[in-house]
Order: structure tokens, then C-alpha cells, then sequence
């Protein structure tokens, strides 16, 4: 396409930037000095945390390397993480499938085409012993991406699978991700409240985080996940506000429960998107720090400090990724990881390059690994703690993020909370103005993406391996979840699901979580547990 | 009177990314499209439906997660069946080359991959389609 770039090159004056505003509109400055701050810093480790968390940060410990993998039957994916682990993955990261996120099983007709696709395809018991083959569950950490309903029931397999193989629950060390509004897309709506009351998941997310808190003491109980939020195209100071405003959402709502803060909070974790803008995400980590250690201090009275750690992993952005030369997007994914790092994060996923293609394969999954550990231990910028910390230029730009990222939530506040705002469509118009925005910005080249809507040069057809499923995992799968069903003692089921149908329907107020884990135990299969809850609320689902 | 083009805007599966089903349906709708938002999770046989009550003329289908062949073969031969075949399907999203060679084989009108812009959607739907209509028999 010969007629793209819409910044002219004079090559007598040399190329130019067409603005010099970042990501979320700040505009950069020429020069920072001393004037524009002069402030003294905490040490990292102490509060509010902007230098960091920890005292030594990757001097004591390296970020933990943890790409988000799954796909297709648990038995495959099973095989992927004993191969990430291999290459030097550090900790677990399974995702599955839209279908197991909804709480539906395989031979669900709308679910069919999708098993197995972006993620790996689960519904029994069996499922999750099968995932977890060979991987010693107090040794590895592992988290869930796995979002009400199918929370409760999912981690309650864990559960079951620990105690059966005689692992004690205080022995648990990894996350559930828990949240009902940002493990799907946006939260846009529809997507969020078409499979389940929303009203409901949240209350069995919060269910399950009570339940879990005495049980598995080193578990992390709710991961909020604003990458899924950045995604749908808003800025860095919507994605930390939005993010921010629902996580104070959670803690209110869980010390309205009388849970003591200093319990939980310290097991509350973020999960956040790093873009190309490389300062402006460095002082949006450092930004979000200072927001959550004040939170958690000034409005919910936390002491311990461990509260108050705004703990995040994060990925990189896919959204900055191009199919055109999509080599280039190594490039992009090195830098966010940079980004990351000298943004003081605690685990990373870093994007493969083929992702605007297919889900990554094994190569470029091996490769992503592999960027980390060169900036890790061939970079040198690990070797000193906040190493950007005290720029006048970062310090300044954390301190304009952090006034616009609070003043944002004093907004979404007035409005009732980020729930409330989901519920009345206020977060829906956000999201939508935002992709608005971000698709004009490419137009104009206002954003400039190299080799897409700038430099960019003939189409020849990208040259990389696209992963492929194998043609029968759907059917294996759909007939695997039916023949289940059917071939199991019954009786069992049908009793721990008529309780829980009734303490649905007639003590909602109630925990849900013990009839839950008591159908799991009587090996009900996912969606039979959330259909019961369905049911038993007259809720239907799409066709 | 013409009536405007009438295209309905769905994804469909369990997949519900759709940051390009929003920009495509507005950038139809400023181009002078009637554009009917189908959303998310979507069944071919709910497509289908909606294609007979409103009377469409197109169907814009986006996919992310590599269920475009199994939903677009399955959509042509219901629209078949059901003497639709005059209805233009057009699809977007993430697909990889060799599926977007079998879903045009299939009977895919018009395929349109990441990084596409603006005129080339536009002009490509346009050509296909034709912009204006006669107007209603009823």
C-alpha cells in the first residue's frame, strides 16, 4: 500500500515525530530538570512502595517468568507445561478455554466450535488431574485464569486433586484468578452477563475467597485483571484507574463481610497490560503502587504492609502487535518486557510474536521465554533496584499519572464504584469511545505502528509457522464430557445438586461454596454445577 | 426512496473480542450502511434468523479465536438451504492465510485480516454489495 504514511519525510530537514504526547495524552517535555521535581524518595520496600514492594526486588529474587498457556484437551496442555517448564518457564500460568471460563461443557452446542481453542478444555474432575500429571502442586505455583462461575467449581478440583494426593492445603502456593468482570473481554457487557448473573458470580467469587482464606492460607485469592481492560483500546490512565477503582470495589465488599483486611488484601494481585509508551508504563506501574499502598493505608485502616503491596503480574500487549512483518513485533514485545522490568513487576508473560496469527507455537512461545532471560541476566538493568527511580522525567511523569489516574476514580466513585458503573453502562460507553478513538488515531497515523500504517512496504504474505490443533481434539472432547455423564453413579450427583439447587433458590444469602465442592466431590461436571445455579435463579442462557 | 444496504454485525461462538466488530460497524454506519448489532455468542442458526426477519443483505462476521471455518461453513449452508444465497457474507478477524484461501472457496464474499484499513474494507464491501438498493417490495 503505496499511499499509507501520513507523516510527509523531507529528507533535507530530517524525519519528525508528528506529536510528542504519550499514550494516555500527556505531553512530553523537552527537557525535565530539577524544577519540575524535587522530591526525596522512600527506599523500595518501604511505603508507599513506589520504588518497589520489596526491599532488593531482582536482586533478592527474579520476576517470575510465567506465560499464560492451555489449549486444547487437558492431556496436551499437560505436555506444553512440562515443555515451558523445561525451558525455564518459573511458574504456571493455565488458561481455559471461553467455554470452562463460562461454565459450559464441551458437548454444549454453542460451546462446541470453541473447545480447546484459546485455552485448554476442562470439565471434570478427571480434567484437572489430567492437566496437572507429574507437576508437584506444592512446589510449582500456578495460576488459574479461571473467572466465576467456573471458579468455585474448578478450584475445587484442585482442592479435591491436592487432597487425594495427600498434599496438605496449607501447602498450596499459587492463584485463582476470581474475578467476575475482567477475565473475559473489556468488561464489556454482554460478554460478561450473557452465561451467569452477574450478581451471583460476584457473590460466589467472594464465597469462595472466604472459604479459601482459613483452608489455603498461602493461596492468592483474586487476581484483578486490567490487561483485558487495556486491550479494548482505553489508555494507561483509564486501564490503572478502572482497574484500581474495582479492586477497592472488592476489598469494600469483602470487609462489609466483616473479613479483616489485613487477611485478605495481602492476597488480592493485579494483573496489568505493558504497551510501547516505555516511560509512561514504568510510571504507571509506580503510579499504581502509591494508589493501592494509600488505599489500602488511609481508607481501609490496613497495618500490615504486606496489604498494601500492589502486587502485578503482567503481559505484554497484543494490541500493539501487527500481522504485517510480524517479526517486528519481537522487537515490540522486548521492549514492553523492558518496560516491565524497570517497572518493578512480579511476573511476566511476554506476547509471542505470531499472536496476531494463532495461538503461539511452541518455537515462539520458547522464544518469548527467552527475551526474558536475556534482559534478565545479559542486560544488567536487574542489578539495581528502581533503576529509573529519581529521573526527573519518570518522577514527574508517576507524579502526573498518579493526580490523573485518582482523579479518574474520585469520578467512577461519585458514580457508585466501577461495578456500578459496569451495571449501568457506563464502563460499556468508555470502552467503546476509546476503540473509537484508537481506531482513528491509526487512521491519521496519529499513532504511528511501523510497517502497518507507517513504512509500510508491499504485502507479501507473512512467512511463519501457524499452530495447528489437531483436526479431532473438538469431537474427542465433545464426546469425552458426553460419555462422562453418562457412564458415572448417578445418585450421588443428583443429591449434591438438589442441595445445591436449594441453597440457591431458598438461602442465597448463604455460602455456596461447600454444596459446590460436594458436587465436585460427587464428580458433577462443570456446567452441571453452574446450570444448577442457573436453574435455580431462572436464568437462561444463549442458544 | 432507496432503502440503505441492511448488514447485520455478529460474532459468533463463545469468542466475544470484539474491539474490530465495534469499529467496522460504526465505520459502516458513517459510510451509510443500516447496521443491525448482532453482539457476541451468536449461533449460525440465530444469525440465520435474524437474516430472514430483517431482511438483510450482508453478514459481517468477526472471529478471533479459530472457529471462522467451522461458523462460516456452517452459516453458507444454512443460508443455502434456505434460499439465501443471495445474502453477501463478509468476515474479519484474526485468520490465518491458508483459511482465509478455504473460507473464500467456501463462499466467503470478502475476507479482511488485521492491519486492513479503513477504504480498503469500505471499498471492498462496497464493490461487492453494491451501496444503494431498491427500495422495499413491501
Amino acid at each position: 500500500m503505496a499511499d499509507s504514511p501520513k507523516i510527509e519525510f523531507d529528507h533535507t530537514t530530517g524525519e519528525k515525530l508528528p506529536h510528542f504526547r504519550s499514550l494516555s495524552e500527556i505531553e512530553y517535555q523537552r527537557i525535565y530538570s530539577r524544577e519540575d521535581w524535587d522530591k526525596v524518595l522512600p527506599d523500595a520496600g518501604e511505603y508507599p512502595f513506589v520504588r518497589g514492594i520489596h526491599k532488593d526486588m531482582y536482586r533478592g529474587r527474579l520476576w517470575t517468568r510465567r506465560q499464560q498457556s492451555g489449549f486444547g484437551s487437558p492431556e496436551e496442555s499437560n505436555e506444553l507445561l512440562k515443555f515451558l517448564l523445561n525451558v525455564g518457564q518459573t511458574g504456571i500460568n493455565i488458561d481455559s478455554d471461553i467455554g470452562t471460563k463460562l461454565g459450559l461443557d464441551p458437548d454444549y452446542p454453542l460451546a462446541q466450535a470453541d473447545v480447546g481453542l484459546q485455552g485448554t478444555s476442562m470439565c471434570t474432575y478427571e480434567d484437572m488431574v489430567a492437566l496437572f500429571k507429574d507437576i508437584p502442586l506444592d512446589r510449582i505455583s500456578s495460576t488459574l485464569i479461571f473467572p466465576p462461575p467456573s471458579s468455585p467449581v474448578l478450584m475445587g478440583q484442585y482442592l479435591l486433586m491436592a487432597k487425594e494426593q495427600g498434599i496438605a492445603w496449607e501447602n498450596l502456593i499459587g492463584t485463582i484468578m476470581n474475578c467476575s468482570f475482567t477475565q473475559l473481554v473489556g468488561p464489556t457487557f454482554q460478554a460478561n452477563t450473557a452465561f451467569f448473573p452477574i450478581d451471583l458470580a460476584l457473590k460466589i467469587g467472594l464465597d469462595l475467597i472466604e472459604y479459601l482464606l482459613p483452608r489455603v492460607p498461602k493461596w492468592n485469592i483474586l487476581n484483578v485483571n486490567s490487561r483485558n481492560i487495556r486491550e479494548s483500546g482505553v489508555d494507561a490512565v483509564q486501564e490503572a484507574a478502572f482497574v484500581l477503582a474495582l479492586g477497592t470495589d472488592y476489598v469494600d465488599r469483602l470487609c462489609k463481610r466483616g473479613v479483616d483486611i489485613d487477611r485478605f488484601a495481602r492476597r488480592i494481585g493485579f494483573f496489568s497490560a505493558v504497551h510501547l509508551d516505555l516511560f509512561e508504563e514504568v510510571a504507571k506501574f509506580r503510579a499504581m503502587r502509591r494508589i493501592w499502598a494509600r488505599t489500602l493505608k488511609e481508607q481501609f485502616g490496613a497495618k500490615d504492609e504486606k496489604s498494601m503491596w500492589f502486587r502485578v503480574a503482567v503481559q505484554t500487549s497484543a494490541l500493539t502487535l501487527t500481522a504485517q512483518e510480524p517479526m517486528n513485533n519481537i522487537v515490540r514485545a522486548s521492549i514492553q518486557t523492558l518496560a516491565a522490568i524497570l517497572g518493578g513487576v512480579q511476573s511476566v508473560h511476554t506476547t509471542s510474536y505470531d499472536e496476531a496469527f494463532c495461538l503461539p507455537t511452541e518455537a515462539t512461545q520458547k522464544l518469548a521465554i527467552r527475551t526474558q532471560q536475556i534482559i534478565a541476566y545479559e542486560t544488567g538493568v536487574t542489578k539495581s533496584v528502581d533503576p529509573l527511580g529519581g529521573s526527573y522525567l519518570v518522577e514527574k511523569l508517576t507524579d502526573e499519572m498518579e493526580e490523573r489516574i485518582w482523579e479518574l476514580m474520585k469520578l467512577i466513585e461519585k458514580r457508585g464504584g466501577f461495578i456500578e458503573c459496569f451495571k449501568e453502562g457506563w464502563v460499556e460507553q468508555e470502552l467503546n469511545q476509546a476503540r473509537y478513538k484508537l481506531a482513528r488515531q491509526i487512521e491519521t497515523s496519529e499513532l504511528p505502528i511501523v510497517g502497518m500504517n507507517l513504512f509500510r512496504g508491499g504485502e507479501t504474505a507473512a512467512e511463519i509457522d501457524i499452530f495447528k490443533q489437531k483436526p479431532d481434539m473438538q469431537a474427542k472432547r465433545i464426546g469425552y464430557a458426553m460419555k462422562y455423564k453418562k457412564n458415572r453413579n448417578q445418585e450421588p450427583v443428583r443429591r449434591a445438586l438438589k442441595n445445591l439447587y436449594d441453597r440457591v433458590r431458598k438461602e442465597s444469602d448463604k455460602d455456596l461454596i461447600v454444596p459446590i465442592l460436594e458436587s465436585v466431590e460427587a464428580r458433577a461436571t462443570l456446567q452441571e454445577i453452574c446450570d444448577t445455579m442457573r436453574e435455580a435463579s431462572d436464568f437462561t442462557i444463549p442458544q | 426512496m432507496l432503502r440503505k444496504k441492511r448488514i447485520i454485525m455478529a460474532k459468533m461462538g463463545l469468542d466475544s473480542h470484539d474491539n474490530g466488530l465495534r469499529i467496522v460497524s460504526k465505520w459502516l454506519v458513517d459510510d451509510g450502511y443500516e447496521v443491525i448489532y448482532a453482539g457476541v455468542y451468536n449461533s449460525a442458526e440465530r444469525i440465520l434468523r435474524m437474516a430472514i426477519e430483517e431482511n438483510a443483505d450482508a453478514l459481517g462476521l468477526s472471529f478471533l479465536g479459530g472457529e471462522h471455518l467451522h461458523y462460516t461453513e456452517k452459516l453458507i449452508g444454512l443460508l443455502r438451504e434456505n434460499g439465501l444465497s443471495n445474502v453477501k457474507v463478509l468476515a474479519g478477524g484474526i485468520i490465518p492465510p491458508e483459511d482465509v484461501v478455504t473460507m473464500k472457496k467456501i463462499g466467503v464474499d470478502a475476507v479482511f485480516t488485521p492491519g486492513t484499513q479503513r477504504p480498503e474494507i469500505l471499498g471492498a464491501i462496497g464493490k461487492c454489495m453494491g451501496k444503494e438498493k431498491e427500495p422495499d417490495e413491501n
